[in-house]
């Protein structure tokens, strides 16, 4: 088994505010982990401090064994677009572009062509049942459409590490599970691992494995990986 | 609801203060420099009417008082006018002159300060021979026309006055009253209103919808409550006029803090005198109430824009795109302009003000209404070919609403189209009829009006002249016998510079000066043979003296009073080609840099509303503008994204209105005054681009904004 991401005694605090006391993490690569706990336990901050979004005020961060925690800033931007995806729980499309250029936006700030880019997201919408979807607008979405578009743009560029915060929160359950199940077939279909922050422990079935944050501490995994 | 609305505005928290304050900022500006120019247009007219008082009506009156003789004439110095006034009271009850105590007598006269000034720096015989006699006095500020002005009103026997060109005999003086014509100011109204007023309402609208979403939760639960609409229209508007009125209070304050510096520049060719710049009650209502009242429709008008319901305040959907048919009023006003160019033209100077004026507004209106369509097809055709994410997200957005992202820049489409227009033409006008050129053989050639002189006059104003260092040639024109041709010369006396008689020739018939209308000094020009003898020449009458010099200014002043003392009884004194029209060109450089004062503030006031439109888009877009950041994607695009969508645009629009205005401008000359466009000096592309910077500036200053809201805390807030 291969760590592909590891955290290490973190700490982080919003001012006089501890969020992260000592956290310790360690993701395998290709699995996918759901991160749990209550309101205001730390598990956001956490996955931000994993995708190198928020720095510790101590601790390591480390993906494949190198650390970005004391990267520049430029460095983690840069690794965040060529290595990871994102999804959050709402308001990722830039309102002006359509689905499928939303969908190439990760492509085109690698510096893909740009029918290239498109060529590469016009795929993702037959897969993620949106095929026809393409030049609408996010105001033109469903909840749930615009959370797959979100998923396709999260995933187009093929990257190592997936971070989902509550990707399903803002959609009622049945859309919620069709998400999910797009989202953890894709990512297998990839070997893309998954990092993802819920409250739902219907969400966090579909990971297969669960942490607790509790405190701004990682508790012991209660599930060992199937 | 008023009170209501009040105590909103006052106690909305620091934004809400900060947003009054900028728009009482943005709106004294505007009012203070509508203030200044309705001073302005009033000061033009005061000195208007002194200089007419210089060149009396013998008309009005109408008293049975002694007349008085009275003469104007134009008189030159280093390219300044003098004006003289020969008077000459005929009995006890002849009026005086306005501006001195007593009408001055044979050999005396009154000086203007600045003429005391200039005669006691000036050596008598370049300046003061030409006015011999007992310095009296100062003649007061209501004979002049400026601080500055050059004004000597010199006594005479009334039989010499009396037979002096254009003398009149007036019984009573200071009742001559003319003013602007009423076209020339509804122009110069119109332009200012649609050059000022104009950007200070876009401003004042697109603060009031940012400051609606930013208010959205207080609007909504006052929506949820059961507020209509209109209610909440009008606790917008009572914001916006709030401000509107402190910052016009502060308007009127800029004003008279600095009018005694405005009255200084001499937009009109001369200084005012501070005074001058005074407020009529209209001036003053129209300001004091119409800025405030224009600001609570502008904020009304803009809020129609944007649905506030009770779950909040969004944007109209998807407006609608605009139509081909917004082409029309500026396709329309280009062709009314064109008509012109080749069909029949107005006479009179009202006449061309009726057609050109709505010409030019319907060309300004159409600029307006295209713009939209404009941007639109501009920003598709941006997304077409797009490859970086910045460019398409910019295109998409300016395609998306082009009305939105096109009203931001309007005001600074505005400005330049006037601008430029203004431009084109004072540039043109200063080219084809300003001075000589310093170095030219016309700036070194003086020429007087004889007047047809008696034959015996040459030779004592030849032994005047030649002795002078400098003059290197002295020439009598003859009158020609045949009536209205060009006078006549010796082929023998024509200076090689100013050409040669055809082959064969004796006597030449030449131009006034050696000069045909308009055209320069040619060695090359060749003058026609006329069919008088030479000897017959000396006992026809003297036209005129043409005195060639080496153009040194001690030269031409000398020689000047020696013409001017010689040959008195012409209504213009020796000139120089151009010193007519340099007094003119003054004029027009005045107004120039009104021009200019009008476009750094319109562009200023442009950027500010541009700059309230970029912060709207971004406050809108923060959320998935934060996400994007928190993906990877570097500042540098969203910042390249917010410069596409507004710097580019603003760029473009101000090379359409520079090129439509320039050509308005041309059509103009064109159809008017038979000139060709004179592309403006590098002083206009200065003043653009100085406006333009100020512009980027303002854009500039919104990208920390940018920055701090994207920043991963929004991720996480909202």
């Amino acid at each position: 088994m291969t760590i592909a991401i590891e955290a290490r005694d973190v700490t982080f605090s919003f001012g006089t505010t501890p969020a992260l006391r000592g956290a310790n993490l360690a993701v395998e690569a290709g699995e996918v982990l759901a991160i749990m706990g209550p309101s205001g336990s730390g598990k956001s901050t956490l996955l931000h401090c994993l995708a190198g979004i928020l720095v510790p005020d101590s601790g390591e961060i480390l993906i494949d064994g190198v650390r970005i925690d004391t990267m520049t800033e430029a460095r983690r931007s840069s690794m965040r677009r060529d290595r990871f995806g994102f999804v959050f729980q709402f308001g990722q499309l830039v309102p002006e572009l359509t689905a499928a250029e939303n969908v190439a936006l990760p492509l085109l700030l690698s510096g893909v062509r740009r029918s290239e880019a498109l060529g590469k997201a016009y795929a993702w919408f037959e897969r993620l049942g949106l095929a026809g979807m393409e030049d609408r607008r996010s105001g033109e979405l469903s909840g749930g459409q615009a959370q797959r578009v979100a998923l396709a743009r999260g995933l187009v560029a093929g990257p190592d590490v997936l971070f989902a915060d509550e990707p399903t929160g803002a959609l009622d359950s049945l859309t919620g599970e069709q998400v999910m199940d797009l989202m953890v077939d894709a990512a297998g279909e990839q070997g893309t691992t998954v990092v993802l922050v819920t409250h739902e422990p219907r969400v966090a079935a579909y990971a297969g494995r669960e942490v607790i944050v509790r405190d701004g501490r990682v508790n012991a995994p209660d599930r060992i990986p199937s | 609801m008023i009170g209501f609305g009040l105590r909103l505005a006052v106690s909305g928290g620091r934004e809400a203060i900060t947003r009054l304050v900028v728009i009482a900022a943005a709106v004294a500006v505007g009012a203070g420099l509508l203030l200044a120019t309705f001073a302005g247009v009033n000061a033009v007219n005061a000195q208007l009417t002194r200089v007419a008082s210089l060149y009396p009506d013998p008309s009005a009156g109408g008293s049975d008082a002694d007349p008085l003789w009275w003469t104007s004439r134009e008189d030159y110095f280093h390219g300044s006018l003098i004006t003289r006034v020969d008077v000459a009271a005929t009995g006890a009850s002849s009026p005086t002159p306005v501006g001195i105590p007593r009408t001055p007598g044979e050999g005396e006269f009154y000086a203007s300060p600045a003429m005391q000034r200039l005669l006691a720096a000036t050596a008598p015989d370049q300046l003061g021979a030409r006015y011999p006699g007992r310095d009296l006095g100062t003649i007061g500020d209501a004979a002049l026309t400026s601080p500055d002005s050059l004004v000597v009103i010199i006594g005479g026997a009334a039989d010499q006055v009396g037979k002096l060109p254009h003398a009149v005999r007036l019984t009573s003086t200071g009742d001559n009253t003319p003013a602007l014509p009423e076209t020339v100011v509804d122009l110069i109204m119109s332009v200012i209103v649609a050059g000022l007023l104009f950007p200070v309402l876009i401003f004042i609208g697109t603060a009031t919808r940012l400051s609606a979403a930013r208010r959205e939760q207080r609007f909504a639960a006052m929506r949820l409550v059961g507020a209509t609409p209109r209610q909440i229209s009008v606790i917008a508007a009572i914001e916006a006029a709030a401000a509107a009125l402190a910052g016009t209070a502060l308007g009127f304050v800029l004003f008279f803090l600095f009018r005694g510096s405005l009255a200084a520049v001499p937009f009109t060719g001369d200084p005012f005198f501070p005074s001058d710049l005074s407020l009529g009650v209209l001036n003053v209502l129209l300001v004091a109430v119409g800025v405030p009242a224009g600001a609570a429709v502008a904020a009304a008008v803009s809020l129609h824009r944007v649905r506030v319901s009770p779950l909040g305040v969004t944007r109209r959907a998807t407006p609608r795109a605009p139509r081909w048919y917004r082409l029309l009023p500026l396709l329309l006003g280009l062709a009314e302009l064109a008509f012109f160019l080749v069909g029949p033209k107005p006479e009179t100077s009202d006449g061309q003000a009726a057609v050109f004026l709505p010409g030019l507004l319907l060309v300004m209106t159409g600029l307006l209404l295209a713009g939209p369509l404009l941007t639109m097809a501009g920003a598709r055709l941006m997304a077409r070919r797009a490859t970086r994410p910045a460019t398409l997200i910019a295109a998409r957005r300016l395609a998306d609403n082009p009305k939105a992202g096109f009203r931001a820049i309007s005001g600074i489409m505005l400005a330049l189209f006037i601008t430029s227009v203004a431009t084109g033409v004072i540039t043109s006008i200063v080219a084809n009829r300003g001075p000589a050129v310093v170095g030219s053989i016309e700036a070194a050639t003086l020429s007087v009006n004889a007047n047809d002189s008696p034959p015996t006059v040459a030779g004592p104003v030849l032994a005047g002249l030649r002795p002078i260092r400098g003059v290197s040639s002295t020439t009598i024109l003859r009158k020609n016998p045949v009536k209205y041709a060009d006078a006549l010369v010796a082929c023998a006396d024509i200076p090689a510079v100013y050409g040669r008689c055809e082959a064969g020739a004796t006597v030449a018939a030449v131009a006034s000066g050696f000069v045909p209308y308009r055209q320069t000094v040619e060695s090359s020009r060749v003058w026609p043979a006329a069919p008088v003898s030479v000897d017959a020449l000396p006992q026809l009458p003297v036209e005129s003296v043409v005195v060639g010099t080496d153009g040194s200014a001690d030269a031409i002043e000398k020689a000047r009073t020696v013409l001017e003392l010689t040959f008195p009884a012409y209504y213009v004194g020796a000139n120089v080609p151009g010193d007519f029209e340099s007094e003119f060109a003054n004029t027009l450089r005045g107004w120039q840099q009104l021009a200019n004062v009008t476009i750094i503030a319109s562009l200023a006031l442009a950027g500010c509303s541009l700059a309230v439109s970029v912060v709207g888009g971004l406050v809108e877009r923060k959320r998935p503008f934060s996400l994007l950041r928190l993906s990877g994607a570097p500042v540098r695009v969203l910042r390249r994204v917010v410069a596409l969508e507004s710097a580019v645009p603003m760029l473009t629009v101000a090379v359409v209105a520079v090129g439509i205005g320039l050509l308005a401008a041309q059509l103009f000359l064109g159809a008017q005054m038979h000139y060709t466009l004179e592309p403006p000096g590098a002083e206009f592309y200065l003043v653009v681009g100085a406006g333009l910077a100020v512009c980027l500036a303002v854009i500039a200053s919104t990208l920390p904004l940018l920055e701090r809201i994207t920043g991963p805390e929004t991720a996480r807030s909202e």
